[in-house]
C-alpha cells in the first residue's frame, strides 16, 4: 500500500512536471510580478494561452547574430557563414526597431510622424518591429490582395511571416534554420515588458498583485494588459486617390510634407541609399515629382504611395507602398504641398 | 605597373569609409565617368554595372561625309566593361576595348577608383576626390614592323598606365564641375615621342532636368613635346539621360578610343579637319 502511494506521488509529480516544462503549456507564476516582467510572461502567469510562437528559452548569442540579420542582412554564427537574405533590403529600410509614437496602443500616422520627428527615427511603410514578439496577427487587412494565399500561413505565426518578409517583401530568400532561431531569439530579447506599457500606478499594483488573487481580479489585470498594446495592426490599401480628387498642393501643409519628404522619402532615395533613384531636398528632385503627379503611372506620387512598384524578373528592387494607417491620405497632401514649394510652382 | 602598385598601396593604406548618409552632396555627376574622364562618383558596395560604349568614324573630314554616313559605317572603338563597388568609397571596373588602332588594339584595361573626399551640403567639406589607377595592356599581335611600338620588344612594352584626380563640386542642383589632372605613362613610345604625359582636364555638367543633363569636357596636355604634333586635345560634348538604373550618353567628341591612354597620349582627332564623332554609352547598375 505504502509502495503503491508512493508511486501515486511519484507519478503525479511527474505528469506536473511535464505540464509544467512542456512548450505552450500554461504555467502559473513562480514570482510575483515586477515592472520588469516580460508581457508575455505576465499574461500566460495569469491563465492565458501562450502565443504560438511561445519560447520558453532564450539564447543571448543567437539574440545578438538575429540583430545582426536585422539590421545587415547578413551574419554568420558558430561554424555556419551567412549568406545574403536579400541584395535589396534589409529589415530596418522599411522597419523601425523603436517604438514609433508615445502610447503602444496609439495608431495614428499623424502622431507617428510627430514621435519620428522628436525621436530622430525615420517614417517608414512598415510597421514597427518594437513588440513583434508579442503580436498575435501579421500581414492583416489588405496584405491579401498584395500577397495572395501566401498571408494564410504568415498570419497567425510569426515564423511563417519572417519567412514571406525575406523571400516577398525584400525580395530575398528563405531563411535557414538557425537564421530564423536568431530572428526568434533577437524578437524574444525584445519581447515587451510591463514597463514598456503605458500603466498608471492603479494598474500596475493590479497587475503585479493579482497572481494570487481571485479570477476575476486577474481577468481585469489581463484586460488592463491587453488594452496596453496592439497584438495586430490593421492594414487598408485606399488605392490611388482619384485625379479630381487630389489636393496637388493646394490642399496640403508644407511644413508637415517637408518632415514627410526627409524622414520618409530621402530614408531610402537620399544618396540613392536603398533604391537607384536618388532624390535630393532640391528643386531638380522636387520638379521631377512635380511634373509626374497626374496620372496613376507609379512616377505619380499619387499612385506610387498607394500602390508601390512591382518587383519584376531581372529587378527586383521595388518600393513597398504606404497603406492608409502609415500615411493618411491628408498627409499625403501635405507631401506634395512641400513638394509644390520645393519645385518653386505656384 | 609601377604607377598601378603605388596607386594600389595608396588604396589599401585608405580605406573607405560610410557614405550613405544625406549630409553628403549626392549625384555631383550622373556616373562614374563623364564623357572620357572619370567623375568623382563610385559604385557603392554590393552594386555592379556594366557599360557598353561605341565610337562611330569621323563624321565629316577625308574619313566622314556622306560616304560613310557620316562615321556610322566605322566603329572607331568599342567598349565592353564591368565595374564593381567594394566599399561605398572604393570600385574597380575591367573593361576590353577595341582599341582604336593608333597603334593599339584588343586592349584589357583596369583600373581601381578611391573617392577620399566627400563634398558636404553644409559645405564644410566643399569638393569631392577621388583617384583613379588605370593600367592598360593589349593582346594584339605584335607587328613585324620594328620601328612600331606595337612591335613589343619586351612584354611589358604591351602595358601603359594613367593616373587621374577628379575633384569635383557641385555648384548649384543644375551645376557641377570637374577637374582632372592626370598622369599617363606609356611604356613604350617612338623616338619622337615621350613616355610621359601630363594633362588636365575640365567638365561641366548643366542639369536641364533631373534626367537629362548636357557635358562639356576638355583635356589639355600640358607638357607636350613640340614633336608630338600630330596628336590633339580631346574635347568632347555630350547629353546625358538618365533613367532608374539605366544610364545613356551620347556624345561628339574628337576622341577616337577608350581611356586615357587612347584619349591623351594616343588622340589624332581634330575637331577643324572634321575628325570628330558620334559616340554613345549605355550603362546598367545592379546589386549583387
Amino acid at each position: 500500500m505504502k509502495i503503491k502511494l508512493t508511486f501515486l506521488l511519484f507519478s503525479i509529480g511527474i505528469l506536473y512536471w511535464m505540464m509544467s516544462t512542456s512548450a505552450g503549456s500554461i504555467r502559473p507564476m513562480s514570482n510575483p510580478l515586477t515592472t520588469e516582467t516580460a508581457l508575455e510572461e505576465a499574461l500566460v502567469g495569469l491563465g492565458v494561452q501562450p502565443v504560438i510562437h511561445y519560447m520558453d528559452k532564450f539564447d543571448p548569442e543567437l539574440a545578438d547574430v538575429g540583430e545582426k540579420l536585422i539590421k545587415e542582412g547578413e551574419a554568420n554564427y558558430k561554424d555556419f557563414k551567412g549568406k545574403r537574405i536579400s541584395s535589396y533590403f534589409v529589415c530596418t529600410d522599411c522597419h523601425n526597431l523603436v517604438p514609433e509614437t508615445n502610447s503602444l496602443t496609439n495608431t495614428s500616422s499623424e502622431d507617428r510622424l510627430d514621435y519620428a520627428i522628436k525621436n530622430g527615427i525615420p517614417f517608414l511603410q512598415g510597421s514597427t518591429l518594437h513588440g513583434l514578439y508579442n503580436r498575435t496577427s501579421f500581414y492583416n487587412g489588405d496584405y491579401y490582395k498584395k500577397y495572395g494565399d501566401l498571408v494564410i500561413g504568415a498570419r497567425d505565426t510569426l515564423e511563417n511571416a519572417i519567412q514571406l518578409c525575406a523571400e516577398y517583401c525584400a525580395s530575398g530568400r528563405p531563411l535557414v534554420d538557425w537564421e530564423l532561431d536568431a530572428m526568434m531569439n533577437y524578437f524574444k530579447r525584445e519581447e515587451l515588458k510591463l514597463t514598456d506599457l503605458s500603466l498608471n500606478e492603479d494598474e500596475i499594483n493590479l497587475i503585479t498583485n493579482a497572481h494570487n488573487q481571485s479570477n476575476k481580479i486577474k481577468d481585469a489585470a489581463v484586460s488592463t494588459l491587453k488594452d496596453s498594446y496592439k497584438v495586430a495592426f490593421s492594414a487598408h490599401f485606399p488605392g490611388s486617390l482619384a485625379e479630381d480628387k487630389r489636393g496637388y498642393g493646394l490642399k496640403g501643409d508644407a511644413a508637415k510634407g517637408k518632415e514627410i519628404y526627409e524622414s520618409s522619402c530621402m530614408y531610402c532615395h537620399g544618396n540613392a541609399r536603398v533604391t537607384y533613384l536618388n532624390l535630393d531636398n532640391d528643386v531638380l528632385s522636387a520638379s521631377f515629382l512635380w511634373n509626374n503627379k497626374e496620372g496613376y503611372d507609379d512616377k505619380s506620387i499619387y499612385q506610387v504611395i498607394r500602390w508601390g512598384t512591382s518587383p519584376i524578373v531581372g529587378r527586383k528592387q521595388y518600393m513597398p507602398l504606404y497603406t492608409s494607417e502609415k500615411l493618411s491620405d491628408g498627409q499625403l497632401e501635405d507631401l506634395m504641398a512641400y513638394i509644390k514649394l520645393l519645385a518653386k510652382k505656384k | 605597373m609601377k604607377n598601378s602598385l603605388i596607386w594600389c598601396s595608396f588604396m589599401v593604406l585608405f580605406p573607405g569609409f560610410s557614405q550613405t548618409d544625406t549630409s553628403k552632396v549626392s549625384e555631383t555627376f550622373s556616373t562614374i565617368n563623364i564623357i572620357n574622364g572619370h567623375s568623382a562618383e563610385t559604385l557603392k558596395k554590393r552594386q555592379w554595372r556594366y557599360i557598353i560604349a561605341h565610337r562611330f568614324g569621323d563624321i565629316a573630314g577625308a574619313a566622314g561625309g556622306v560616304q560613310t554616313a557620316f562615321g556610322f559605317d566605322n566603329a572607331s572603338d568599342i567598349r565592353f566593361g564591368f565595374d564593381f563597388g567594394i566599399t561605398d568609397n572604393i570600385m574597380v571596373g575591367i573593361s576590353r576595348l577595341k582599341g582604336a588602332g593608333t597603334p593599339y588594339r584588343s586592349i584589357i584595361e583596369g583600373f581601381t577608383k578611391y573617392r577620399f573626399l566627400s563634398q558636404s551640403k553644409d559645405n564644410k567639406m566643399p569638393i569631392s576626390a577621388a583617384i583613379v589607377g588605370t593600367v592598360y595592356g593589349t593582346y594584339m599581335p605584335a607587328s613585324s614592323d620594328a620601328l612600331s611600338v606595337a612591335s613589343f620588344p619586351e612584354f611589358v612594352h604591351r602595358f601603359n598606365y594613367a593616373t587621374q584626380l577628379s575633384i569635383t563640386r557641385k555648384f548649384h542642383p543644375r551645376l557641377s564641375v570637374a577637374l582632372m589632372p592626370t598622369y599617363v605613362h606609356r611604356n613604350l613610345v617612338n623616338e619622337n615621342d615621350q613616355n610621359g604625359l601630363f594633362s588636365i582636364g575640365g567638365a561641366a555638367n548643366i542639369k536641364v532636368t533631373k534626367s537629362i543633363g548636357l557635358i562639356a569636357e576638355y583635356f589639355h596636355n600640358i607638357n607636350t613635346s613640340e614633336l608630338r604634333e600630330d596628336f590633339f586635345n580631346s574635347l568632347s560634348f555630350g547629353l546625358e539621360w538618365i533613367t532608374n538604373g539605366h544610364n545613356f550618353t551620347l556624345n561628339f567628341t574628337n576622341a577616337r578610343g577608350f581611356g586615357e591612354l587612347q584619349y591623351i597620349a594616343l588622340n589624332t582627332g581634330d575637331w577643324l579637319e572634321g575628325q570628330f564623332r558620334f559616340g554613345f554609352s549605355i550603362t546598367r547598375t545592379f546589386k549583387y
